[in-house]
C-alpha cells in the first residue's frame, strides 16, 4: 500500500530546511572527510584510532562520565519530577522556577561556582568530612567525580522536564483506584506510577546521555586537558592540533553513539508508550 | 439494628463552600442503595470519603463495627468503580482484575482462579489477555466491576458507572449488575443523577440536594411520598402549583394558586406559602366528577406526546402554569387548543412548605 504524506508533516518543513543547511550539510562533509583520505575511500583512520590504547581510554572516559551523569540525573531528577507534578500552587511555581531558571545561567558562570564548591575547603568536601565519609578534606575540582557533579548540575532539567510532563498527564484516579484495591503507597508506585512513567524516563535518559556524551565546555572548565573524552579530543584535534583526520574520526564515533542512543530510546519509548 | 456502613455527620468544605453539610447515611449489610441527586450536589464527594480518598472535616465513618474515619484507603476493604473506570492502561484485562489480589499477596493459584471466576461473572472470560485499549466502553465497565469485586470488598462504591454508555446497553448492564451484586450479597452504594436508574436498581434511594440528604427511603416511598418539594420535582414527573394557604381545617388545606383554588392534605397555618404537587397518572380528564374530595380545573390542551404504551398531555391552566397528565392513550379528537376539564383527588395532592426565597435567606444571614 502506498502511504500518502500527511500534510501536517509540512509544518516541519522550515525546521527541516534549517537543519539541513546548518547541521546536515557540515555533518555530511565531516562524514565524507572521515572516510576519504588522500588516496580515496579508506577506513584506515578508524583502524588507526581504534588500535591505539589511549583511544580506548578516551572512549571509556566518555561512556563512564556520560553514564554516571545520566544515573545521577535520574536518581535526583525522578523524585524532583514527582514533587513538581504533585505539588500545588506556589510550591509548584517555586519548584518549576528553580528547575528552569538555572538553564539561563551560562556554563561558565556555573563553572566558577563549582570552583568554590568543589575546592578542598569547599562545602562539598567539608560536608563529606563532617558526615564521616571522608577522613580528610579532598579536592573535587579536576577529578572525574567533580566532572559528573558539574555535568549533572547542567543537564538535570533535561531529565526532570520529560519525566514531569509524563507524570502530569497521568490520571490521578489510577493511583486512587490502586489504593482502593488495597495497594500500599509503595505498591502503587512500583506497579502503577513507575511503569506508566517509563516513557518519560527513557526520553530523559536519552536527552541527558546524548548531551553528556558530547559535552565539551563542562569537562574543559572542570577538569582541563588531563582528562580526555571523545568530545574534548575532537575539539583539540580541530582547534589546537589541526588534525582534521583525527577530529573527523572521533566526531563520527561520537555521532554514532549519540544516534544509537536516540534511535534506540525512541523505539523503546514508542513501545512503552503504546501500552502505557 | 446497627448499620453495616454508618456515615455520621460527614461534613466537607472546599474553601468557603460547604459541599457536604453533616450527612448521615446508614446502610444495612447486603443492601443496594443509590445516592441520587443533580450534578454538583456532593455525591462523588461523599463516595470518596467512604473510600478514604478524601478526609471529612467532621463526622465519622464506621464499617462493620470498625471506625474507618482516619484509615487510609488501602486498609478499608472498600472498592470503587470510578466514573471513567480508571483501568490500568499498561495491564491486560486479567492483570487489571488480578491487581487487588496481588496487592493483598494472595497465592498465585488463588489469584488465577479468582480472576477467571470474576471475568466469567461479568461475561468477559474470553478477553483475559486483551489490552484495555482494545475494549469498548461497555466491556471496560465490566472489567472495572470485576476488578472491584474480585477483592471481595465489604462495600462496593459505584460512581455513575453507566453514564458513558448508550441507553440500550445501560439498561442491560443495570439488570446484570444488580443481579450480580445481589447474588454475591455485596453491600453497594451506587451514585447516579438518573432517577430511572435509581428507581430500577435500588433497595433504597438517598435523594441528595446541595450537600444534604433530603430523603432516604425505598423507591416506592420516594415516588409516592416524596419528603420534600425537591424530591418530588427530581424523581418522576409532577405538576407543581405555588400558592398561599387560605384555609386549614381537619388536615385539609385550601390554597390559592394562580391556576385556581386547590385543596390538599396538610397542616399549615393560613397565610403560609406552600408548594403543591401531583403525579401525572393521578390526574384525569373528566367531565363534572368534581366532588368534596376532588379538585377540578379548566384547562387548554397545549401538546400531546405519544409514548407508545401511554400518552402525556400538556395542559395550560390559569396563571400560565402547564401541567402534565398521563393518559392510557391519546384521547379521541385531542387537538391543541381544545378546552378540557381536569379532575384529581385531594388525597393525591402533595403539599410542602415553599422553598425559602434565596434572596430572603441571604438577607437574614
Ligand atoms: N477538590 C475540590 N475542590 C473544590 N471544589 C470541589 C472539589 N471537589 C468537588 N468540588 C465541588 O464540590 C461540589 C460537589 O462535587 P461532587 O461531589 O463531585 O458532585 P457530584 O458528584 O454530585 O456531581 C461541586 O460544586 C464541586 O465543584
Ligand atoms: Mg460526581
Amino acid at each position: 500500500m502506498r502511504r500518502r504524506i500527511d500534510p501536517v508533516a509540512l509544518l516541519a518543513l522550515p525546521a527541516a530546511a534549517y537543519l539541513l543547511f546548518a547541521y546536515g550539510w557540515p555533518l555530511a562533509a565531516l562524514l565524507v572527510r572521515s572516510v576519504h583520505g588522500p588516496g580515496g575511500f579508506s577506513l584506515a583512520p578508524f583502524a588507526a584510532f581504534l588500535s591505539d590504547p589511549f583511544s580506548w581510554r578516551v572512549i571509556g572516559n566518555t561512556l563512564s562520565t556520560a553514564g554516571l551523569t545520566t544515573l545521577v540525573c535520574l536518581a535526583v531528577g525522578y523524585p524532583a519530577a514527582l514533587a513538581l507534578a504533585w505539588s500545588r500552587g506556589i510550591v509548584q511555581v517555586v519548584l518549576l522556577l528553580s528547575i528552569i531558571l538555572p538553564l539561563s545561567v551560562g556554563v561558565v558562570v556555573k563553572a566558577y561556582a563549582w570552583q568554590i564548591v568543589l575546592r578542598r575547603d569547599g562545602i562539598v568536601s567539608q560536608a563529606l568530612v563532617g558526615l564521616g565519609l571522608w577522613s580528610e578534606p579532598q579536592r573535587l575540582l579536576f577529578t572525574e567525580t567533580g566532572l559528573v557533579i558539574g555535568a549533572a548540575n547542567v543537564f538535570l532539567p533535561f531529565m526532570i522536564l520529560p519525566i514531569y510532563s509524563v507524570i502530569r498527564l497521568l490520571d490521578p484516579r489510577l493511583r486512587a483506584a490502586a489504593a482502593t484495591l488495597g495497594a500500599t503507597p509503595l505498591h502503587r508506585f512500583l506497579r502503577v506510577t513507575l511503569p506508566l512513567t517509563l516513557p518519560g524516563i527513557v526520553s530523559g535518559i536519552a536527552f541527558v546521555f546524548s548531551l553528556a556524551v558530547s559535552m565539551y565546555v563542562v569537562p574543559s572548565l572542570v577538569i582541563g586537558d588531563r582528562y580526555q573524552t571523545l568530545a574534548t579530543l575532537t575539539g583539540r584535534a580541530f582547534l589546537f592540533m589541526r588534525n582534521e583526520e583525527l577530529g573527523s574520526t572521533t566526531a563520527v564515533l561520537l555521532l554514532a553513539m549519540a544516534v544509537s542512543i536516540v534511535v534506540g530510546s525512541t523505539a523503546l519509548a514508542r513501545r512503552l508508550g503504546s501500552t502505557g | 439494628m446497627a448499620a453495616f456502613l454508618d456515615v455520621a455527620g460527614a461534613e466537607k468544605r472546599f474553601g468557603s463552600t460547604t459541599v457536604l453539610g453533616g450527612v448521615d447515611l446508614a446502610v444495612a449489610r447486603g443492601e443496594f442503595i443509590s445516592l441520587l441527586g443533580p450534578s454538583g450536589c456532593g455525591k462523588t464527594t461523599l463516595l470518596r470519603m467512604v473510600a478514604g480518598l478524601l478526609a471529612p472535616d467532621r463526622g465519622r465513618i464506621v464499617l462493620d463495627g470498625r471506625d474507618l474515619t482516619t484509615t487510609p484507603p488501602h486498609r478499608r476493604d472498600v472498592s470503587v468503580v470510578f466514573q471513567s473506570y480508571a483501568l490500568f492502561p499498561h495491564l491486560t484485562v486479567a492483570e487489571n482484575v488480578a491487581f487487588g489480589l496481588k496487592a493483598r499477596r494472595r497465592p498465585a493459584a488463588e489469584v488465577a482462579a479468582t480472576v477467571a471466576r470474576f471475568l466469567g461473572l461479568v461475561q468477559m472470560a474470553g478477553f483475559a489477555d486483551r489490552p484495555i485499549r482494545a475494549l469498548s466502553g461497555g466491556q471496560q465497565q465490566r472489567v472495572a466491576v470485576a476488578r472491584a469485586l474480585a477483592v471481595q470488598p465489604k462495600v462496593m462504591l459505584l460512581d455513575e458507572p453507566f453514564s458513558a454508555l448508550d441507553r440500550k446497553l445501560r439498561e442491560t448492564m443495570q439488570i446484570d449488575l444488580k443481579r450480580l451484586l445481589r447474588e454475591l450479597g455485596t453491600t453497594s452504594v451506587f451514585v447516579t443523577h438518573d432517577q430511572d436508574e435509581a428507581l430500577t436498581m435500588s433497595d433504597r434511594i438517598a435523594v441528595m440536594n446541595r450537600g444534604a440528604i433530603e430523603q432516604f427511603a425505598d423507591p416506592v416511598t420516594i415516588y409516592r411520598r416524596p419528603a420534600t418539594a425537591f424530591a418530588l420535582g427530581f424523581v418522576g414527573l409532577s405538576s407543581r402549583f405555588d400558592g398561599t394557604v387560605t384555609a386549614s381545617e381537619g388536615g385539609i388545606i385550601t390554597v390559592a394558586t394562580p391556576a385556581g383554588s386547590l385543596r390538599a392534605p396538610g397542616r399549615f397555618l393560613p397565610g403560609s406559602p406552600v408548594v403543591l404537587g401531583i403525579r401525572p397518572e393521578r390526574m384525569a380528564l373528566g367531565d363534572g366528577a368534581d366532588g368534596p374530595d376532588r379538585n377540578g380545573l379548566d384547562a387548554t390542551l397545549v401538546e400531546v406526546a405519544f409514548q407508545g404504551a401511554r400518552a402525556h398531555l400538556y395542559l395550560a391552566v390559569g396563571g400560565g402554569t402547564v401541567v402534565t397528565v398521563e393518559a392510557p392513550e391519546v384521547p379521541a379528537g385531542a387537538a391543541p387548543g381544545a378546552p378540557v376539564r381536569l379532575s384529581f383527588a385531594v388525597a393525591d395532592m402533595l403539599a410542602y412548605p415553599a422553598d425559602p426565597d434565596p434572596a430572603l435567606l441571604a438577607a437574614a444571614a
